[in-house]
């Protein structure tokens, strides 16, 4: 048994990487396990956790289960033609509900703590001499500090990006850029770890060659 | 009717949750919200496991093009939903873990879930490749921006960069490589994280008093017909 | 005659209670407070550590009335390395219950918050310090009940702040809606959705519109069916063809939802199928592998990206680079920015996502909400700018004044749990 499953892992991971040639018949073999599978997958997670468990394992004294279960009942009501826009109420619950939610909470963690953590001195006695210390510090506050402002100034909306206004447009737009190419370059080595683990896999645990 | 009612459920349950935050009796409204939307989740899956069965039995009565895969396909869902709904496959009664070692359910997403899903993952490999060699050909200034932001830090995390650079002299340190790198993240990097979270913040308030308000709309489908 | 004879007394009664007090008081001093504490001997409850001090409890200000605080001063023998202080136990009597213990600590503690209380319950807490062979427990505190509040004050300025720019927001809606006619820039990647539409109905191939892989719990995903709701209209009226694969069950309701209504919109609503939109699964990598799949095989003119991508978005923006379609892509997550700006035409960066669908409808008071969001950012850079001011100058002269100004700007926004 442990013998055919590393040997239809092995058979599944090559399906998967031929994609890159082109597609092909194993690939095609390979997605339609993957999506019948997995859909099939996460209906067992749902229905035992989210169902199974909050109504009978955990049995939550909640009224909102309830409410919750109702709510649900009315989205199936898609299925009948004649009341199907009754489905429209909890599609518009979940709607205001994700809103409401989100509304405060991006409100302090994306406004109110950014503003907050931007509030920088451009000099400090404590930031040491010298050009490592000192200047790189005040530097770098500095680059905070306009870069955040020129970064919103791109994000405007109702004002032309032209004269002072555009050229601190542009500078925020190269500021974000940097951010970019930051995530881009961090990201790189850790992509090419994840298919080295692959390779491993197959020429390892499954041809048995030591690397 | 069709019409009035979503947009008020809508605008109360916005509403109602805004305030909660600023009332203590109701501050875990937000939670219970989870809750909610948990349950709907598992019916609304009724609609969409449904879907994908109608979609394939389709394609197979029809004998559209890869039909065979469909076969598949549905098997496949089938097979999963036997081995977690009804436990087939489960050493012990019906009441054993699901995700006992041994179990079918176990077994199907060990050696098939696992390996599929990571060398999906790991196809980005290859495609980190060719974007950067995509960047690499771009001749404005941002694309430039962004490689040589981008060159820098991935030199920063290897040994090349301490090599590259090591010659600068120790009260200049912050031009070696790695160290330029950390600059690069804790400065410019944080500058334009910071004003990209700040527009987002007020996008997505924007955008929910908008959906709140009920100026915007559209996902709430047809008029009263 | 009676009273003298008892009187007589006097010297010897004084004397005697005076020597039982100071052969006693010790031992009385050092008696605990609290029963429970019976099973230690009398030796270890004598003086080998100090008890902590100055036990204070006080209700927990802006909850539900489930939470108390409670301050100590720690035992004097509880000292970094040399002290003889092991930790601490808590001990709390509910409605004047038994004292139960109800957490430990670690020396050097002298807080704790006390939470999932309930209204209307008497509470009586003593604090114990322990050592290797000796227990010190503190004098019990005044009994005490929470209580609930209707009004969390200590997100005043959050609340206060959040309604400048909802008003702003609300103001120029309300301005737009009356006639006002308000400026917004060029979005390059949004004034190429119509061209982007138009050249797939020349074509005669369809239109892939994947809306990120997270469900209607999320507001990335609410803005991709904002922005839906515009594409599909442009659609309809072009008759082009729409595909959209999605990984969420309630997002493919949504999406019906919204795509019907453009082509009842549109005056076409016979030329709408359910098929549009179909379910694949909720799996990350399987949805990313049936994706790559329908791109390979459609050959779709144009693909939008658009909502809350993970690490997908480099495999789906790629895939759909090599089959040459035109890309307009927007994610309000900044890891995965960098990858769609590399592989496709348009990217919209985050706040553009949310903003996206009021711009395309060209409608007055959808864009009067920009407008208002714009206010938020001039906000935003006023007070960065004024505080940044301050704080450099308090660093080069402690002026009292300015050191206010920054500490009350400083509290303003930093968010109290």
């Amino acid at each position: 048994m442990e013998h055919f499953a590393l040997w239809l892992a092995a058979f599944l991971t090559l399906g998967i990487i031929s994609f890159l040639y082109k597609d092909n018949a194993w690939y095609k073999l390979t997605e339609s396990i993957f999506i019948g599978l997995s859909a099939g997958y996460w209906m067992v997670s749902l229905f035992w956790d989210n169902f199974y468990g909050k109504f009978w394992v955990n049995k939550s004294e909640s009224p909102y289960l309830y409410v919750g279960a109702v709510l649900g009942l009315l989205m199936l009501l898609r299925l009948v033609p004649r009341i199907g826009w009754i489905s429209r109420w909890p599609l518009s619950f979940i709607v205001g509900a994700t809103s409401g939610l989100w509304l405060i909470n991006y409100f302090s963690s994306n406004i109110m703590k950014q503003i907050e953590a931007t509030i920088l001195p451009l000099f400090s006695a404590q930031f040491g001499s010298g050009f490592d210390a000192g200047a790189a510090a005040i530097i770098g506050n500095l680059v905070i500090v306009t870069g955040t402002f020129s970064g919103l100034v791109y994000f405007f909306f109702s004002k032309e990006h032209k004269g002072a206004f555009g050229r601190t447009a542009k500078l925020g737009i190269w500021i974000i850029m940097i951010t970019f190419g930051a995530s881009f370059g961090y990201t790189v080595m850790s992509r090419m770890s994840l298919f080295i683990g692959r390779i491993d896999f197959l020429l390892s645990d499954w041809l048995g060659m030591i690397l | 009717m069709k019409r009035n009612v979503p947009l008020a459920i809508t605008f109360i349950v916005g509403a109602v949750l805004i305030f909660s935050v600023f009332i203590p009796p109701m501050e875990n409204w937000g939670e219970d919200f989870t809750l909610f939307f948990d349950i709907i989740a598992v019916f609304a899956f009724f609609l969409g496991g449904g879907n994908l069965l109608r979609v394939h039995l389709t394609k197979l009565s029809r004998r559209k093009q890869d039909w065979p895969y469909s076969i598949v396909t549905i098997m496949g869902f089938l097979l999963m939903l036997a081995a977690g709904l009804f436990r087939i496959g489960n050493p012990g009664d019906i009441n054993a873990s699901l995700t006992e070692q041994g179990s079918l359910f176990q077994t199907i997403y060990d050696s098939v879930f696992v390996p599929l899903g990571s060398t999906m993952y790991a196809l980005l490999a290859f495609f980190v490749a060719s974007a950067s060699y995509r960047a690499f050909r771009a001749k404005n200034r941002e694309a430039t921006i962004l490689l040589v932001a981008a060159f820098i830090i991935l030199l920063g995390r290897t040994p090349l960069g301490t090599i590259v650079t090591g010659w600068v002299p120790e009260s200049f340190s912050i031009l070696q490589i790695p160290n330029l790198a950390i600059w690069i993240m804790n400065s410019p990097n944080l500058a334009g994280q910071r004003a990209i979270m700040i527009g987002i913040g007020l996008g997505v308030v924007s955008m929910s008093l908008r959906l709140i308000l009920g100026i915007e709309r559209t996902y709430l489908g047809g008029d009263d017909k | 005659m009676k009273t003298i004879g008892l009187f007589r007394f006097l010297p010897a009664l004084t004397s005697f209670s005076i020597a039982f007090f100071i052969i006693f008081s010790p031992a009385l001093k050092a008696q605990a407070p609290d029963d429970s504490l019976s099973t230690t001997s009398p030796d270890a409850l004598a003086v080998s550590i100090a008890p902590p001090t100055s036990l204070v409890v006080f209700d927990y200000k802006y909850d539900d009335g489930e939470a108390l605080e409670l301050t100590w001063v720690p035992s004097v023998d509880d000292l970094p390395v040399v002290g003889k202080v092991t930790g601490y136990e808590l001990y709390r009597s509910d409605n004047g219950g038994e004292f139960y213990k109800i957490t430990e600590l670690i020396p050097g503690s002298n807080n704790f918050r006390d939470e999932d209380l309930s209204t209307g319950v008497n509470y009586v807490y003593y604090i114990v310090a322990l050592s290797a062979d000796a227990r010190a427990a503190s004098v019990k505190t005044e009994a005490i009940q929470t209580h609930r509040e209707w009004l969390n004050f200590n997100l005043k300025y959050l609340f206060l702040i959040a309604l400048i720019i909802s008003a702003s927001v609300i103001y120029f809606i309300e301005t737009a809606r009356r006639g006002k006619k308000l400026f917004v820039r060029k979005i390059a990647g949004l004034e190429a959705v119509d061209d982007a539409i138009g050249q797939a109905t020349e074509m005669g191939r369809s239109i892939l519109f994947i809306p990120g892989i997270n469900d209607m719990d999320e507001v990335q995903t609410l803005a991709a069916i904002t922005i839906l709701g515009r594409v599909s209209r442009v659609v309809a009226d072009y008759d082009t063809k729409i595909h959209m694969p999605v990984s969420r069950s309630l997002v493919m309701t949504a999406a019906r939802e919204t795509i019907k209504a453009s082509y009842m919109a549109a005056g076409r609503p016979d030329a709408y199928s359910d098929d549009m939109v179909h379910y694949v699964t909720d799996e990350q990598f399987g949805y990313v592998a049936a994706v790559d799949a329908i791109m390979v095989r459609e050959k779709p003119a144009t693909i939008f990206l658009l909502g809350s991508f993970f690490a997908e978005s480099l495999i789906l923006a790629e895939t759909g680079n090599s089959v040459g379609a035109i890309q307009i892509a927007g994610t309000a997550r900044p890891a995965q920015l960098p990858f769609f700006i590399a592989a496709c035409d348009f990217t919209l960066i985050g706040e553009e996502l949310f903003a996206a669908s009021a711009y395309l409808s060209g409608e007055p008071k959808q864009l009067g909400s920009l407008k208002g969001q714009d206010v938020g950012k001039a906000l935003a850079m006023l007070v960065i700018l004024i505080a940044v001011i301050l704080a450099t100058i308090s660093e080069i002269r402690p002026l009292e004044t300015v050191r206010y100004v920054l500490d009350f700007l400083i509290q303003v926004f930093t968010i109290k749990t």
